[in-house]
């Protein structure tokens, strides 16, 4: 009889074939990481995709060091003196001595000031570490995958904080905290902003909830939170207050979500949203003062992945398709949301990035680091510098 | 291609998924049982028409195993007069086969809905903005906690998920498939109610468990409705080695 032996077959090559499509058509889960640009000392920082912190030396335009960490990076490394902090996906915060990475020492050289701790996975899914590092004169503070904070010795990684006291915030936390004054602000992805002491890591009275969850990190200026939302709006909300000051759009969403931060300069809010625009707020009415629209090379709108960065006077925007735009924030037509200058630098962008001294210094997926003049309006000489390891 | 998959089926499963999981009270293991009922409804006529072979296909089994016993030493004249018994029942002997292979792109848009709804990493939550409709359902809805009744619906390696979904499986095809008087037939067919529910069984096991708990239910829904339809357990009565002596001796 014919019938079983084709469903038989059919069986068979179900199996292969349903791996296959799965692994064709995507969806599985990916973590290569996201690590920004860092400038400190004349030397970039940033995190490669295939797990290594490296420095490159700005002036020369080589690699000082390279530290393999086999774990994807999604925070930006921060710079204190001759340290680089950085966390990986893995759960590890490490402090990587300048000096020493440079002489390829072992890790950790605890005469150098290196150290590494391991966070707890509390009986979480997951202890990474996604969401950039705070930093205080003394202290480091890092957001887990597995919904906790907590506050480091910076000279030792000696936990602060007791860790009975440590509330569980969220089911995963992968933004950013922020310091003003004695307390640290969070956003959460189930849409609460909580207040922690700095000294304690005990919640705090006030806390904000919204019914949408908080796609980006928070910002504050002043008393004013301004966080992006998975409703697809931004929120300014007041600290001690319970009510919103504001949401913007007042009326018809935006297109996309406010993944990445924005940043606040004389009380205008420029906020990148996904859909590929540049939004700038009056930061006290919640009004739209402009809008542009980012494009890729097909002349397509393209997100903005990554948070706007000030030179100066000067804005600089970068979307995912690696168009970098420049604003005069106080000439005339900055307010009119007209670029300066466009730059492509061709590849894909969705880390933060850093400037410097007239260049901006941009990692691209491809793991390349750009160098952008602005001056020039293009590539500065030298640049990009590929990350990738030669076999 | 990817685009055109992404635009007829990937996007539109992955947000009625999350909207569903929104209208649920944020239960997106509820979502993925409502999913599955919705699934099955829309997959009701050929279920139907499957479920009316099978009932068909069972009433014939006297007059097969008269054919059997008939031509069984003559294996090109025996399919001759199956077919034509087929053929003047109206009924088709694979098709069964079409529910299946319709469900096969139903599975790759689950299994993909499922891992990017519940974003396990940062690029996963990215790329998710990017499929999402503008629709406030959707929208209020993210993120989606993986977590339900105590499964972890966004990782693999369930092993009780995985007994359920093979155990099921087994009782579904038990209950259809038609003991034969050909040893070699039986012993295909006894395989193939075997191979199907352990490949389903370590498939659940390498899949997140939100794709074994569609399996599972659909299986449930897969029995409970052939019971009502066909009449009855059908051929599972035939499970216990005593039957089984019966028929054979018959």
């Amino acid at each position: 009889m014919k019938k079983p032996r084709i469903l038989f077959l059919v069986v068979i090559a179900l199996l292969p074939l349903m791996l296959i499509s799965c692994g064709l058509f995507g969806g599985g889960s990916v973590s290569g990481g996201w690590a920004g640009t860092t400038f400190g000392n004349g030397i970039i920082y940033t995190g490669t995709r295939d797990g290594r912190v490296v420095a490159i030396n700005a002036s020369t335009r080589s690699q000082q060091w390279d530290y393999i960490i086999n774990a994807a990076i999604y925070t930006t490394p921060i710079v204190d003196g001759d340290l680089v902090y950085v966390g990986t996906y893995s759960g590890r915060l490490l402090a990587l001595n300048t000096l020493a990475r440079s002489q390829n020492l072992t890790f950790p050289q605890k005469g150098d000031g290196e150290w590494e701790w391991d966070c707890p996975t509390d009986n979480a899914k997951s202890n990474a570490i996604v969401a950039n590092l705070a930093m205080s004169e003394n202290a480091l503070y890092v957001a887990s995958s597995n919904g906790r904070i907590y506050s480091l010795d910076k000279g030792t990684g000696d936990e602060n904080w007791k860790r009975e006291d440590i509330p569980v915030l969220a089911e995963k936390l992968w933004t950013s905290p922020v310091i003003q004054g004695d307390a640290l602000y969070v956003s959460t992805f189930e849409g609460h902003i909580y207040a922690l002491s700095v000294e304690t890591g005990e919640l705090l009275d006030w806390s904000f909830g919204s019914e949408a969850g908080f796609a980006s990190s928070p910002v504050i200026d002043g008393d004013v939170i301004y966080v992006g939302s998975f409703d697809r709006h931004l929120y300014a909300v007041e600290i001690g207050d319970e009510e919103l000051i504001w949401r913007f759009p007042q009326e018809k969403p935006a297109g996309n979500w406010y993944w990445a931060s924005p940043i606040v300069n004389a009380g205008v809010v420029y906020a990148g949203c996904l859909d590929g625009k540049l939004y700038a707020i009056n930061g006290t009415t919640g009004e739209e003062i402009w809008s542009y629209m980012t494009k890729d090379q097909q002349d397509k709108r393209s997100p903005i992945v990554s948070s706007p960065v000030l030179m100066g006077n000067l804005l600089i925007v970068a979307n995912e398709a690696g168009t970098v735009y420049v604003f005069d924030v106080t000439a005339e037509n900055g307010n009119e949301g007209v670029p300066l200058k466009t730059i492509s630098i061709d590849a894909d962008v969705k880390s933060s990035f850093c400037a410097y001294d007239g260049l901006v210094y941009v990692r691209s997926e491809g793991d390349s680091v750009y160098a952008v003049d602005i001056d020039k309006g293009g590539a500065a000489e030298g640049w990009p510098i590929s990350l990738t390891t030669e076999e | 291609m990817a685009n055109a998959w992404y635009l007829i089926i990937g996007n539109p499963v992955l947000n009625v998924l999350i909207a569903l999981s929104h209208l649920l009270g944020g239960e997106f293991g509820w979502a993925i049982i409502v999913l599955t009922i919705i699934i099955r409804l829309i997959s009701w006529p050929l279920t139907k028409r499957q479920l009316k072979s099978t009932k068909a296909m069972q009433e014939m089994q006297p007059k097969i195993q008269e054919l059997q016993k008939k031509y069984g030493k003559n294996q090109q004249k025996l399919q001759q007069e199956m077919m034509r018994l087929y053929k003047e029942a109206g009924v088709n002997p694979l098709g069964c086969l079409w529910p299946m292979l319709i469900q096969f792109p139903i599975w790759i848009a689950l299994y993909q809905a499922i891992m990017r709804a519940l974003a396990t990493t940062p690029e996963n939550l990215l790329d998710l903005a990017q499929r999402l409709y503008s629709w406030d359902v959707v929208s209020q809805a993210i993120p989606l906690s993986s977590y339900f009744l105590g499964l972890d619906l966004a990782s693999p390696g369930n092993i009780i998920l995985a007994i359920l979904v093979g155990g099921t499986m087994w009782v579904q095809q038990k209950m259809t498939q038609a003991p034969a008087v050909d040893p070699r037939q039986e012993s295909t067919s006894r395989m193939m109610l075997l191979m199907m529910p352990l490949m389903f069984g370590f498939l659940t096991f390498m899949f997140p468990s939100g794709l074994a708990l569609y399996w599972a239910v659909s299986n449930i829904i897969g029995i409970v409705t052939q019971y009502f339809v066909t009449g009855g357990w059908g051929y599972l009565k035939f499970s216990s080695p005593f039957q089984r002596t019966s028929v054979k001796g018959r």
